[in-house]
Order: C-alpha cells, then structure tokens, then sequence
C-alpha cells in the first residue's frame, strides 16, 4: 500500500527531515502512493505558526502545507510522541491522523525509509 | 564448487547511501553489502547518494595514506559490475558538489564529480525504488 516516509528528526538543526520530505514529494509527484508519519523528534515539524525568524531559517510549516497539493495520502504523527513533546490537537496543524508507530502500521506499507 | 543462487530466487537492490564518508561509516557498510549482493549472484541496479551521501562522489577527497579511500573504492566497484551511481542534484549543489555541466549553468570555478558517478534528480530514486526488489538505506548511524 505505497510508501510511508518516516521523519524522525526535528524540523530545524539537522536537514535530514527536509531532505526526507523532498523523497516524499518526489514519490508524489511520480504519482505513487505516498504518506508521511512523523515521530520522535519529528512530531514538532506538526507545530501550527512556527517562527523562525530568530534562528534566520525559512519555517517548514509552508513545505508542510503543500503535502495535499502534491498528492501525499496521509499526514501521520505518532501519539506518545506528541504527548512526550506537549504537542496537542490545538497546538497542531491541520489534517494530521494520530496513530501509534508500531511495526504493524510499518507493515502495511510496501516500503517504509526513515529520513536519516 | 561455485555457489550460484537459482534465478527465480534473484534479487534486484536500489542502494540510498546519506550518511558521508570520513563522518560515518555509511559508505562502507553499503560497500560490503554491495559486494555480497553480487557474490551472492543478485543485482545492484543503482546507487543513489542523497544528503551528506554526496560527499562519497567528490573526486577531491584526499584521504591518508594508511586509510581506505571510499570515494574510490566505490567508483572501482561502481566499475567494475557496471552499476549506475547517482547523487541528487539538490543534495549535491548544496554541498558543493557539481560536474561540467552544472559548473558551466552555475558560472562556478571549478567541477568536482568523480567518475563513474553522476548527477540526477530524485526521480533516479524514485524509479529505482518502484523497479528494484528492495531498497536499502544507508544511514550515518548504518
């Protein structure tokens, strides 16, 4: 059931989630089916109005938004990483599904990468 | 007695390397596997570099003496089982990684690509992905 491309890193001081969502772009845009499912770290990438102004880095919650546009399935977070990290349902984004990250989820998919 | 795997049982990897060499060991765990694979009598179809990955594909790493020199150890074996090695363009331009062709779109001072390695779009991947059996990644943690 398509790719699941897994960001496990956090939005800023490493490129390696940006780089991870640019594959699930990619995958998109050549029409496979594709879903992103963010834990760990990852989940702050979900944060709604990120300002970055301070750390002079365009914010990721733009790149994010486009999700939909180029065709991405479904935006996953894991939700024992969005209560570890204190990220609630109003703290969010839009259009993000709560599941748990197990190998049963990972299972349903017919390849999973990690972002790095 | 050769050992020689029936052909139903043959497997067809895409390789995704993103950790660098000389900063983690993703390189060379690739190659091993690489170099198993084949022993084992299935195929590499490609190598992809992405992220830090590129750094395995500049010609201008120099590496001591009395230390493996990644970048071409994997150009012989890229060689030698004629397998395509591609490194992201996004990846490569940003990290300072370009060949003759992006070196003259980009007026740089100079080009970097080691042979056989070249630069494409995700795209590589992406149908890499779809043809191969199984895609492997290499991470900087691998």
């Amino acid at each position: 059931m398509g790719m699941l491309i897994i960001i496990d890193q956090p939005p800023y001081g490493t490129w390696a989630g940006r780089e991870a969502l640019d594959m699930a772009f990619a995958l998109a845009a050549f029409d496979q089916p594709t879903s992103l499912l963010f834990t760990g770290a990852g989940v702050n990438w979900l944060r709604k109005a990120q300002d970055t102004a301070d750390i002079e880095q365009k914010s990721l919650e733009k790149n994010l938004a486009a999700a939909p546009i180029f065709g991405i399935e479904a935006i996953l977070a894991d939700r024992t990483a969005c209560q570890r990290y204190n990220l609630n349902s109003e703290a969010m984004i839009d259009g993000v599904q709560l599941t748990n990250a197990s190998a049963d989820l990972l299972g349903q998919y017919s390849q999973t990468a990690f972002a790095g | 007695m050769t050992h020689s795997t029936p052909d139903s049982e043959k497997t067809s990897f895409t390789l995704v390397i993103t950790g660098a060499p000389y900063s983690s060991q993703a390189p060379q765990t690739a190659l091993s596997f690489a170099k198993a694979t084949v022993a084992a009598g299935h195929t590499i179809d490609r190598v992809f570099l992405y992220g830090d990955g590129v750094h395995l594909a500049s010609a201008l790493v120099t590496a001591p003496s009395d230390e493996t020199h990644w970048p071409k150890q994997w150009a012989a074996f890229l060689e030698e089982h004629e397998v395509p090695g591609v490194a992201c363009i996004a990846s490569a331009l940003r990290r300072g990684l370009v060949d003759s062709h992006e070196q003259k779109r980009y007026q740089l001072g100079a080009n970097n690509l080691l042979a056989p390695f070249a630069i494409a779009g995700l795209g590589e991947w992406v149908e890499g992905s779809i043809k191969s059996t199984r895609t492997i990644y290499f991470h900087a943690g691998a």
